[in-house]
């Protein structure tokens, strides 16, 4: 395996009771990486994210942290990563500031200026008992605690669930802030897809366990097309894109294909070889996974 | 100076490069004129400033702009101050295509369609 990535996973599979839950998952982050991890509801992301982090091990296969197995990384591994898992793991009888000092207490890196100028952009008021926060308040924290150590990695499942629109853009931002340190990486997940393509360069798309797309962003947005064709140029469309995601045949009003482009495949003559009624279109990557989601 | 859209089709460093390429051979970026910084682009729009700096790296091994030491990127000189007007309107062949399309699916004639574009022209003469 190679040793500079963050995290590595190689052939891991994970069961729970006989079920498989992720499939042959081979996916690496390395520094100055931004991944956007997409996925259905159920699709194992958050099992995905644990098993990188070492949380919980691989049925088999390997995952490693920073080249050591990622299950047994020592402390001084770990504290190289920031976490926000979905469900935060806030402890609600403490107050902000002792819950934000206490995580302080682990780490040197801890940049206090960057907790402050956080909390009075985020309205966190530290004065009041965890267990008294909003779902958002208590996001915002559990985001304050990873980012102030200024961990190379950052992980984060789900981050800005509820985050208001406001609170989502500051935090993008603050995103943008540390990959502009190429030392450091990023790894998220999340269902809001326009995030994810402003922030991502490598995206990583889970269905049924299996990551059926882990590659760069503006590559899968430039590999993906659709294609509107008459029903008189269907079949010849058909023969002439490769891989095909899928088909929707609209009777008279024609034929709608959406097809990956293989790494040898020209499209560059396609609309000539199609005729004048042919429509070739890029899509969103929102539009992707819904193709993909058929 | 920019308009970014991530939800686009067209990747975001596509964007970027074409409003560039555009706004060269324009003339409205002369030679000369200094673009922001990745960091100041990546923040203002909330996007991977590695999208910024592919887009930037493209146009310089284009030519159209410069790398200066410790200072922002540069439009390099141009061999004309702007492009032949044949040259500006091919770069808006996309749009054109989409524009033209769209209207026909409304069934828009080509008077209504020459009418609303001096509308919107005149918008922004004010």
């Amino acid at each position: 395996m190679t040793s500079d990535a963050y995290l590595a996973a190689r052939a891991a599979h994970k069961t729970f009771d006989g079920r498989s839950v992720l499939t042959g998952i081979d996916a690496s982050i390395r520094a100055g990486d931004v991944v956007g991890l997409l996925g259905a509801n159920g699709a194992g992301k958050t099992t995905l994210i644990e098993m990188m982090l070492g949380l919980t091990p691989p049925t088999s296969g390997n995952v490693e942290m920073f080249g050591a197995t990622a299950i047994e990384a020592p402390a001084a591994l770990k504290r190289r990563v920031g976490f926000v898992p979905q469900g935060d793991e806030l402890i609600g009888t403490l107050k902000g500031r002792q819950y934000l000092d206490l995580i302080a207490s682990f780490y040197d890196s801890w940049d206090r200026e960057l907790e402050e100028r956080l909390v009075l952009l985020w309205g966190v008021d530290l004065a009041q008992l965890v267990s008294s926060y909003s779902t958002g308040q208590r996001q915002k924290l559990a985001i304050v605690g990873a980012l102030a150590h200024k961990p190379e990695l950052l992980v984060l499942d789900e981050p800005v669930a509820s985050l208001d629109p406001v609170a989502r853009r500051q935090f993008l931002k603050q995103i943008v802030e540390v990959t502009t340190d190429e030392r450091r990486a990023v790894l998220f997940s999340t269902h809001i897809v326009s995030d994810l393509e402003r922030l991502a360069n490598r995206v990583w798309i889970l269905k049924s366990g299996r990551l059926i797309w882990n590659g760069e962003l503006d590559t899968l947005k430039e590999s993906v097309i659709r294609v509107h064709v008459p029903q008189s140029a269907a079949d010849l469309a058909r023969m002439r894109l490769r891989q095909i995601i899928s088909v929707r045949d609209s009777g008279s009003a024609g034929c709608r294909i959406v097809a990956l482009r293989a790494p040898d495949e020209d499209w560059s003559s396609l609309e000539d070889v199609l005729g004048a009624e042919a429509r070739i279109e890029h899509l969103s990557l929102e539009d992707i996974f819904v193709e993909l989601h058929p | 100076m920019f308009i970014l859209n991530p939800q686009s089709g067209t990747p975001i460093y596509r964007q970027l490069i074409e409003q560039i390429r555009r706004m060269v051979s324009s003339g409205q970026l002369a030679a000369g004129a200094e673009l922001p910084s990745v960091r100041e682009l990546a923040l203002q729009h909330a996007v991977n400033p590695m999208t910024i700096s592919k887009a930037y790296s493209l146009l310089e091994a284009e030519g159209l702009l410069a790398r200066q030491r410790g200072k922002p990127m540069m439009v390099a000189e141009q061999d004309r101050a702007q492009a032949p007007r044949v040259q500006r309107l091919q770069q808006l062949e996309a749009e054109l295509e989409q524009l033209v399309l769209s209207a026909r699916q409304l069934d828009l004639s080509q008077e209504d369609l020459a009418k609303a574009i001096r509308k919107k022209w005149s918008e922004h003469d004010e």
